[in-house]
């Protein structure tokens, strides 16, 4: 059968090196270039060869032999790959030994750069599609997991050892990143930072309403309804619409704000507890009043907490993970958490099943978790008594809520709405999840005498956690993406990058904030499926997209 | 042994689904709770181990209340079965089984030992299967690791919600006559609901049959085909009942050693006339010299063939006219109706003639409670 996803492989690359330019040769920094089309670097047959294997694609669709397909179509395409980056980076740096000659036009010459162009993007595209679809025949003849993991790398591991040996310094947007080095991994950190808190906070929150919803089938229409308005504002409306208030309660002293709080927490619990209390002896009109009253009660002490929260956190995990006074604090963490990890597997895989080896490694994981828990707590604790974090104050009275990091602008309406926005798919899947639990199952569960707790840890939590964790999946990746926008109300992160790019027309800036997003978020996305494949039982693994 | 003192069972809206039961079931006996859908089966079984709680009345385990303990430790001494089988999927068959011994604290090693001793009894090669998921084992096999599941942590008590319902038909029989073979050897207390008249037949030694949350009648098997208290009895049990009760019977029950019409094929046929004419049949068995059945032979066959007996029979198949001394009455008949015979002849497994059975010796059973109804049973 003819591999057609071969067949476009080769036909993407072919095509875009045919019609597009493969180099672009810009002046200087600002000024759009000239462009070079792969065809026309003639006197030199390496270019007319690259263009023939992007080709070679095409024939190989229609060999018949799977696996002898497969090998020929990774090997091809891995070529492809290395090629289109290495060759292209020669001609680049023949070009700017003598630019004028090759520039048109009579613009200023200053800092020439080389600057990948959609010939390149959509060669790799094509030769990674040849990758993929020469994988997948292996798959199919039967060949071992890990000879198809080490077809599928091989060539994006050869690529990263080049990068990282300079050999692709020639091209603009690592002119781009060496100039900005730092500040490009002060904004990774950042943006880092703003997924991590408003995922944490907005676990802790959604999971919770997910929780209440599919226990309370009163409630779940409610909550469902309200999480999925939020979704639906734009993130730069959102933000927008935050300033204002947030902006007058930074203004606001902390210890009254503290009181006004707990008055207002506690109006939201008696409320609450009302409604439980009178729950099925309401008529149904009445109980929605009610249940409306206790969520805007409720609403107001919840999102003053969340909002000053999210705030603080930022504040503190800034200076404690970023500022160099801790980092001996941070790699104590890192370490214990890599030693959990690994006498987790060892305790799961690879010792049998009973004895003390087991119990032992068992204990030893608990204890390392515990640790690694500690140490952060310890850290956040550090980096709170540090001078900095509440700025130059007096004392307790004249602290004010800016001080503790909530502002109009900054990271505050930032953190805010992405905690916002990682509420729907939250609330969502754990509300699926735990209603998808098969009826009978806790049944049997409760008739064999398993207590409310036993069953929810041991039936309902188990069964529904794929499903939660696919919604924390979706809203990390999500909140990456919204995480860039943030970067019109001066929260930070990799969106400066691209709106510096935007402002000064440099493609390689924008693209030095884009890559790294990409990138996170495809990270993000592989390592939350790996921790979901690892704690799920065999049981219940399903494929998933 | 489980006993139901005046119980009602009134839903918050006011439906009644248990209206005043009164019933023991004895120690070691699968009692069948039967009738029709909505009649209160289910809710009288789930009350017994509080999944539903009791409005009125008491239900005694053991002899005491079964309010007197908390619910969660009442039910882990009790076996719990149901149709949908409801094996947790995420847990392996070890882990499945291991559920209630684990909730009681007992010991890794005994849980394993338990868990294979387990898997033995109810059919399922333990090395193989143990390790498996759910996921991985066919309906039947399911099933037979709920019940196993059930028997975890040797229950004296089980009760059990049509568990073999989701079966097909076939697996269920083998999952029946299982069942019944674990029971003899287990001998737990057990009720058992189904809306199936033959299962509740086969399965139990007492049915229950309820309707509209009363107890109708409450005796055994034999006894309620026998006797059926009224039209709705005699109709639940359908009108085949005679043929029914004839299905609990075994040919060796019935069957005559003595005065069985044979002759051998060496002896002739004026002897095969003698014996048709002595045992006033209308034919006699023909066997040869190792006893086995060859066929039969008639005063027509011997009015045609006057000198030859071998030419007189009718020869015959022993495993298409014969019955084994293990099938049920009811088969013995099934044959006679095929064949248009008065009686059957009983082989052993290598066609010896061993006995008959008689359609005279059917009817006179049968006719012992036909058309009676008059009340039995308590």
């Amino acid at each position: 059968m003819m591999n057609r996803i071969a067949m476009l492989g080769g036909l993407i690359a072919g095509l875009g090196f045919f019609f597009l330019p493969i180099l672009n040769l810009k002046p200087n920094r600002l000024a759009s270039g000239t462009g070079f089309n792969l065809l026309e670097f003639q006197g030199d047959d390496r270019y007319l060869l690259l263009f023939l294997l992007a080709l070679v694609p095409i024939v190989l669709a229609f060999r018949e032999e799977p696996e002898s397909r497969g090998w020929l179509l990774v090997g091809t395409g891995s070529l492809l790959f290395l090629l289109t980056l290495i060759l292209p980076a020669g001609a680049g740096r023949v070009l700017l030994q003598d630019p004028e000659a090759y520039l048109t036009g009579g613009a200023f010459i200053r800092n020439p750069r080389i600057l990948p162009s959609g010939g390149m993007v959509l060669g790799l595209l094509g030769a990674y599609v040849t990758i993929f679809a020469g994988v997948r025949d292996l798959a199919r003849a039967g060949v071992q997991m890990w000879l198809q993991a080490i077809a599928t790398w091989v060539a994006p591991l050869i690529a990263l050892g080049l990068l990282l040996s300079g050999s692709f310094d020639v091209y603009s947007i690592l002119v781009e990143f060496y100039a900005n080095g730092d500040a490009l991994e002060q904004k990774f950190v950042e943006h880092l930072m703003f997924v991590f808190i408003s995922l944490g906070v907005g676990f802790i929150v959604g999971v919770g309403l997910g929780l209440w919803a599919s226990r309370d089938e009163r409630v779940a229409p409610v909550i469902l309804y309200a999480v999925g308005i939020i979704q639906t504002i734009p993130s730069l409306a959102l933000f927008g619409v935050l300033l204002v208030p947030l902006a007058r309660l930074g203004d606001r002293l902390f210890l009254p704000t503290l009181g006004f709080f707990a008055i207002a927490a506690l109006l939201a619990v008696l409320t609450a507890g009302l409604y439980v209390w009178l729950a099925d002896r309401e008529p149904a009109r009445l109980r929605f009043a009610h249940l409306l009253a206790t969520a805007v009660t409720a609403a107001v002490p919840l999102a003053l907490l969340v909002g000053v929260l999210v705030s603080f956190l930022f504040r503190l995990a800034n200076v404690g993970f970023t500022s160099g006074a801790y980092g001996a604090t941070t790699s104590t963490i890192l370490g214990l958490l890599i030693a959990a990890l690994v006498t987790w597997v060892l305790a799961r895989w690879v010792l049998p099943a009973e004895g003390r080896a087991q119990s032992g490694m068992r204990w030893l994981n608990r204890g390392l978790s515990l640790a690694t828990v500690v140490s952060v707590l310890v850290l956040f604790v550090q980096a709170a008594g540090n001078n900095r974090i509440l700025g130059s104050v007096d004392s307790i009275q004249t602290l004010t809520i800016r001080d503790l990091g909530v502002s109009g602008i900054g990271v505050a309406p930032a953190l805010i709405a992405l905690t916002l926005y990682s509420l729907l798919p939250l609330v969502r899947n754990t509300y699926a999840g735990l209603n998808n639990v098969d009826a009978a199952i806790i049944d049997s569960g409760r008739g064999m005498g398993m207590t409310p707790s036993q069953r929810f840890l041991q039936i309902e939590l188990p069964l529904a956690f794929p499903v939660i964790m696919a919604g924390v999946r979706n809203a990390g990746v999500a909140l990456v993406g919204i995480g860039t926008v943030a970067t019109v109300i001066g929260a930070g992160g990799l969106g400066d990058f691209v709106i510096q790019g935007i402002v000064n027309t440099s493609i390689d800036q924008i693209l030095l904030g884009a890559i790294p997003a990409i990138g996170l978020a495809l990270v993000l996305d592989a390592t939350l499926r790996g921790l979901e494949g690892l704690f799920t039982s065999p049981g219940i693994k399903q494929v998933q997209s | 042994m489980i006993e139901f003192q005046n119980v009602v069972k009134r839903f918050p809206d006011g439906f009644t689904a248990v209206k005043g039961l009164n019933l023991k079931v004895h120690d070691g006996e699968i009692c069948v709770f039967i009738g029709p859908s909505g009649c209160g089966k289910t809710t009288s079984m789930r009350m017994v181990n509080r999944l539903l709680s009791i409005t009125e009345g008491k239900i005694l385990v053991e002899g005491r209340d079964n309010r007197d303990f908390p619910a969660e430790e009442l039910r882990r001494k009790i076996g719990y079965a149901i149709q949908q089988i409801g094996l947790f999927p995420h847990f392996t068959v070890t882990d499945n089984i291991a559920v209630v011994p684990r909730l009681l604290g007992w010991e890794e090693s005994r849980i394993r030992r338990r868990v294979d001793e387990l898997l033995e009894l109810v059919g399922l090669d333990p090395d193989i299967n143990r390790d498996k998921y759910p996921r991985q084992l066919s309906g039947g096999q399911q099933q037979r690791v709920g019940v196993a599941r059930a028997l975890g942590a040797d229950p004296p008590i089980m009760l059990m919600d049509e568990p073999f319902g989701a079966i097909d038909p076939i697996t269920r029989e083998v999952l029946q006559e299982e069942f019944l073979q674990i029971q003899k050897e287990i001998s737990k207390t057990i009720i058992f609901v189904t809306h199936d008249i033959d299962e509740a037949i086969k399965m139990g030694d007492r049915i229950a049959i309820l309707r509209d949350g009363t107890l109708e009648q409450y005796d055994t098997p034999d006894n309620i085909l026998a006797h059926p208290k009224d039209r709705f009895v005699r109709d639940f049990v359908g009108s085949d009942r005679s043929l029914k009760r004839l299905g609990l019977v075994r040919v060796h029950e019935l069957m005559d050693t003595e005065l069985v019409p044979s002759v051998r094929i060496r002896d002739g046929v004026e002897k095969a006339k003698q014996v048709i004419e002595q045992y006033k049949v209308r034919s006699a068995f023909v066997v040869d010299d190792d006893g086995e059945l060859r066929g039969w032979v008639d005063l027509d066959g011997i009015r045609h063939s006057p000198t030859s007996l071998v030419d007189a029979m009718m020869e015959a198949d022993y495993h298409e006219i014969g019955v084994r001394k293990n099938n049920t009455a009811r088969e013995a008949l099934s044959a006679m109706v095929a064949r248009g015979f008065r009686i059957t002849p009983v082989v052993d497994k290598d066609g010896k003639l061993l006995g008959s059975i008689t359609l005279q010796a059917l009817q006179d059973l049968a006719e012992q409670g036909w058309g009676d109804e008059e009340a039995n049973g308590s």
